[in-house]
């Protein structure tokens, strides 16, 4: 995304038309969809992050229902999460840009934009304000009205009012241009594929033309919330690399009253005066329980002979390692001084390091995933970096040189998946079982693997027969809880299905009720485009699949074969029914006996043992 | 060796042979429908043991000179669910044989085909009907004519020969078939009748039905003192019984007049001796029966006019010669010379020479020669 300098010099309207195809919003028909998902997506992923079972209620209705396609729409989103306090609200829906989502955790939304985008996009369209109730605490509710000024990247709030309530939870509703008429049916299956993949869910839809479309959750029980973890090296460009060496350079600290109170604090030293010697000797044998800040205030006081009372009439300005100057601004005399610092002290390579920033190594232990101390060392000998560089000396090269390196290195092992949320296989077979009602199900959920320093988890499910209506493979795609509806044609989940040989697993392809889920998680699903909606083929992601699907499939051939058995028995008991009763019928005429021999027992225990082998299966990965 | 039958014979066959014999038939039926009611009552599933007839459970009996079945046996089992239908289908023909042996009712096999259906015995098509006929044929070792189901196809018979009837309504009549000039079909009731008289010395079986209506114009009958027999084409089984009952039951040769190609070769070798495909049966074959033309090397001795062999004639000419019935004599030499000129003559070539010809100048002639091979 562009900087904010750049928003303040277009209109709201250009910058909304310049991003409005990468968000979804092309037309009407379209827009109506991605607003839908934004808002509905958004209220999903706060629960999620709060452990509340998501209760949500969307509403489309046309302003004036007489009217044709494409009109004017109003589109509500009310959910039970955790809100957002009420001085927080301009900001998340008012601003391009404001997230609480840039952590590297797996999430729905992604950039900061989608709620936004729809709003701006109704805004556009029908220059009608955006309406947010939300309820952080469940004692008030906040009601705004509000239209975004894009140039100053602001909310301008046209209402707001307060009422107390119980009900804690956030509703948004918009009113844009859309085409029910085009864009229903796939609004339609999002709602029930969300459904689908977030089982603990309740989603109600009333539609425009008066349909209500309710999911009740399945399970009452949420899969564990995703945590935030450092990202890996593999995943990691120089920009990123450069914003994290600045927060992790020490600063000089301002010594400012606060700061000498904590100095004083830790040494012990608080009530009286005390003179510059009495001061260095506590600091000999405190040294070791100091922290770092009062550590290098103390380094400075011995350059400067300094007592508590100097240190609060100076300001320091510049440490000079080169030159071995330290200049400090002096306000009782109002006047630049410089003093020296002695090399040989032992506070100078206190104050070194801090300015130096701490080493190489040390940097990328603390601040990345999968990189202990061994492995930082290791790296350094591959990269060709000096183990104790200090990343506050290094150049521009250099940290490109150090990017390219992260990237390369093969030593670093595959990243932490704990910041991905599958849903885990119960809850994954309970929503397909619910769902479909299948005759033969299973699900699998593989190991965490990588592609480029992204961690991803492949689960997937298949489900054959029972109530299942379509006929052929159908397959519901779905990436971090998200179900995927457009651009089906390229995506890797869709290859990879048919890529598959089903006469191998005894499964007639095009006539069998069969039903493949696929879920993607991962802290970046690499989309072809930025509309959301198809999987790239990565080749790490696509022997996953593989691996899951071959898996599955020879779960159903088990299944397939077995059933091949049962129904087998059946037509075999259905012959016997049929036939024997002539056969006893001819023999009786034949021998000129006057009584049928008593065959039926043996009827009965064919069928008896045709029963045994029928019962339903469910299967599930040990 | 020829048998000369110069007198007259009359032979009465005996009634209570022809009575034995459908009782026997009945009785082996029965013992059939008893194992399966005996199996049923057991809580068995009951089979029949069926000779195999695959190709490869077919051999020739040089002793017997026809193709007999080996002893390989197929189980047909009712426990089985893909043999249970056509096990069905088995035991319901062997019940309908019965009956219609009881009530001496004759029946074809459509016929059978179509009764089936009053007994929700599903048959897919005539063929799979037929098939079942076979089987039982072979569970049996008894030709389907024994249990009155006749094929569709008519052969003719005509000469001095008296029968008498033996199917319900015409018991006791008698017939001499030298009546009606177009001959009589050879159907059941002509198969089941008895021989009762002939004046006749010897049987010409004829390919073809126009060369059959010239010989009774000619009155080859009289002449020759024969009884006349169109096989029209590949003698049907119920012609090739009548022609070894003709022969054995009242001692006359029997000759084969054919078309001078491969296959009228092979209507007299499958009168003689009898076809793979009814090699489960016996009493089809009249060992003795000569094949007296038209043979390749009379082709060049009586100038006829030729016709040339197409592929498949040249193609079946070298299938036989791998039979083991043409390994040898007449049959092996002939066979190699129609290989050699390539070329065929059908009975009609003769009417280049005169519409007389073939029954004044060829039959005298080879008749002659007949007796010394
Ligand atoms: N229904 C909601 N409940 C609580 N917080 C929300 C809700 N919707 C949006 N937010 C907050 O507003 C922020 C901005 O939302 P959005 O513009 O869609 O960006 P993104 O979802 O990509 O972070 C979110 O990051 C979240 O903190
Ligand atoms: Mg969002």
């Amino acid at each position: 995304m562009s900087s904010k300098e750049t928003f303040n010099q277009i209109s709201p309207s250009e910058f909304f038309y310049r991003n409005r195809d990468l968000a979804g919003f092309s037309n009407p028909t379209r827009s109506l969809y991605t607003a839908v998902r934004e808002f509905v997506e958004n209220s999903l992923d706060a629960c999620d992050h709060s452990g509340i079972l998501p209760n949500i209620h969307m509403t489309i209705k046309a302003v004036d229902p007489e009217k044709p396609d494409p009109k004017q729409y109003i589109l509500t989103v009310k959910d039970n999460g955790p809100g957002i306090p009420s001085k927080h609200v301009p900001l998340a829906f008012g601003t391009v840009l404001y997230g609480s989502k840039f952590g590297l955790k797996q999430a729905r939304g992604m950039f900061g934009l989608g709620a936004t985008m729809a709003i701006l996009y109704g805004q556009i369209t029908t220059n009608k304000p955006v309406k947010v109730k939300s309820n952080a605490d469940g004692k008030t509710r906040f009601d705004f009205e509000m239209k975004l000024d894009i140039q100053k990247n602001k909310p301008v709030i046209m209402k707001k009012q307060e009422t107390p309530s119980t009900e804690q939870g956030l509703s948004v509703s918009i009113v844009l241009d859309g085409d029910y008429a085009k864009a229903g049916t796939k609004i339609r299956d999002y709602v029930y594929q969300t459904s689908l993949i977030t089982p603990y869910a309740t989603i109600t839809f009333d539609d425009p033309k008066g349909e209500k479309f309710h999911h009740k959750a399945i399970i009452r029980s949420m899969p564990p919330a995703p945590t935030v973890i450092a990202p890996h090296p593999y995943g990691i460009d120089v920009e990123t690399i450069r914003r994290m060496l600045v927060d992790t350079h020490y600063q000089i600290p301002n010594v400012d009253d606060k700061m000498i109170e904590k100095v004083r604090k830790e040494l012990g030293m608080s009530k009286k005066k005390f003179t510059y010697d009495e001061i260095m000797k506590k600091t000999e044998k405190k040294w070791k329980s100091l922290t770092r800040p009062v550590r290098v205030v103390i380094s400075l006081m011995s350059f400067l002979e300094a007592d508590f009372e100097k240190l609060q009439r100076i300001r320091i300005e510049d440490v000079d390692l080169r030159n071995n100057k330290l200049t400090y601004w002096d306000y009782s005399t109002s006047q630049t001084l410089v003093a020296d610092m002695d090399v040989e002290s032992p506070y100078y390579k206190q104050l070194a390091n801090t300015v130096q920033g701490e080493s190489l190594t040390h940097f990328l232990n603390k601040r990345f995933q999968r990189v202990g101390p061994t492995a930082a060392l290791e790296f350094c000998k591959f990269a060709k970096f000096k183990p104790e560089t200090r990343i506050g000396n290094m150049t521009d090269q250099e940290l490109v040189k150090l990017s390219d390196a992260l990237q390369t290195y093969e030593g670093f092992r595959s990243p932490d998946p704990t910041c991905l949320a599958p849903l885990g296989d119960g809850p994954l077979e309970k929503g397909i079982e619910r769902r479909f009602e299948p005759d033969f199900m299973a699900v699998v959920q593989r190991t965490a693997s990588a592609y480029s320093g992204f961690p991803f988890v492949i689960e997937m499910g298949i489900a054959y027969g029972g109530k299942i209506e379509t006929r052929g493979t159908t397959v519901y795609r779905f990436a971090n809880r998200i179900p995927l509806l457009y651009d089906e044609g390229s995506d890797v989940v869709l290859k990879v299905v048919k890529d598959t040989d089903w006469n191998r697993y005894k499964v007639k392809n095009d006539s069998a009720p069969l039903i493949i889920v696929s879920h993607i998680c991962s802290t970046r699903v690499p989309y072809k485009t930025v509309g959301k909606e198809n999987v790239a083929d990565r080749p790490e992601i696509e022997k996953e699949l593989r691996l899951a699907l071959q898996f599955l499939s020879r779960k159903l051939s088990g299944y397939m074969s077995k059933k091949g058995q049962a129904e087998m028995a059946k037509k075999r008991a259905n012959l016997y029914s049929k036939y024997l009763p002539l056969v006893a019928q001819f023999c009786t005429e034949l021998s000129g006996n006057k009584k049928e021999p008593n065959y039926k027992q043996m009827i009965k225990e064919e069928i008896a043992i045709n029963n045994a082998g029928e019962n339903k299966e469910v299967e599930k990965n040990g | 060796m020829a048998k000369k039958v110069t007198k007259k014979v009359t032979k009465k066959v005996d009634k209570k042979e022809k009575i034995d014999k459908s009782k026997k038939l009945i009785n082996l039926l029965k013992n059939h429908g008893a194992q399966v009611y005996e199996d049923l009552e057991n809580g068995e599933f009951p089979k029949f043991s069926i000779p195999n007839r695959s190709i490869s459970n077919i051999i020739y009996d040089k002793k017997l000179r026809q193709y007999i079945l080996g002893t390989n046996t197929s189980l047909r089992s009712a426990r089985n669910s893909s043999q249970l239908r056509s096990f069905t289908q088995l035991l319901w023909l062997a019940f309908f044989a019965n009956k219609l042996t009881h009530e001496k009712k004759s029946s074809t096999l459509r016929d059978v085909y179509y009764s089936s259906q009053a007994f929700a015995i599903d048959f897919e098509d005539q063929q799979e009907s037929d098939n079942i006929i076979v089987d039982l044929e072979a569970v049996l070792s008894q030709p389907r004519e024994d249990f009155y189901v006749f094929p569709e196809e008519r052969s003719s018979i005509f000469g001095d020969l008296t029968i008498e009837y033996t199917i319900p309504g015409y018991e006791g009549k008698t017939q001499n078939l030298s009546s009606h000039p177009d001959g009589y079909a050879i159907g059941p009731s002509m198969t089941s009748a008895q021989l009762a008289d002939t004046s006749a010395e010897l049987v010409i079986a004829i390919e073809k039905g126009g060369l059959f209506t010239r010989f009774v114009e000619e009155q080859v009958d009289k002449k020759f003192k024969s009884i006349i027999i169109n096989t029209g084409g590949q003698a049907p089984r119920s012609t090739r019984t009548l022609l070894k009952r003709l022969h054995d039951e009242m001692g006359l040769p029997v000759v084969i007049l054919t078309d001078g190609d491969v296959y009228g070769e092979h209507i007299a070798m499958v009168i003689k001796s009898g076809s793979a495909n009814a090699a489960h049966l016996k009493g089809l074959t009249v060992p003795d029966a000569k094949w007296m033309g038209v043979w390749a090397t009379d082709i060049d001795k009586f100038k006829l006019p030729t016709i040339p062999m197409t592929e498949s004639d040249i193609k079946r000419c070298y299938d036989l010669l791998k039979d083991p019935r043409y390994q040898e004599g007449l049959w092996k030499r002939e066979l190699e010379v129609f290989i050699k000129i390539k070329r065929k003559a059908e009975l009609e070539a003769f009417s280049k020479y005169g519409l007389t010809n073939i029954t004044e100048k060829y039959l005298p002639k080879k008749l002659e020669e007949s007796k010394s091979y």
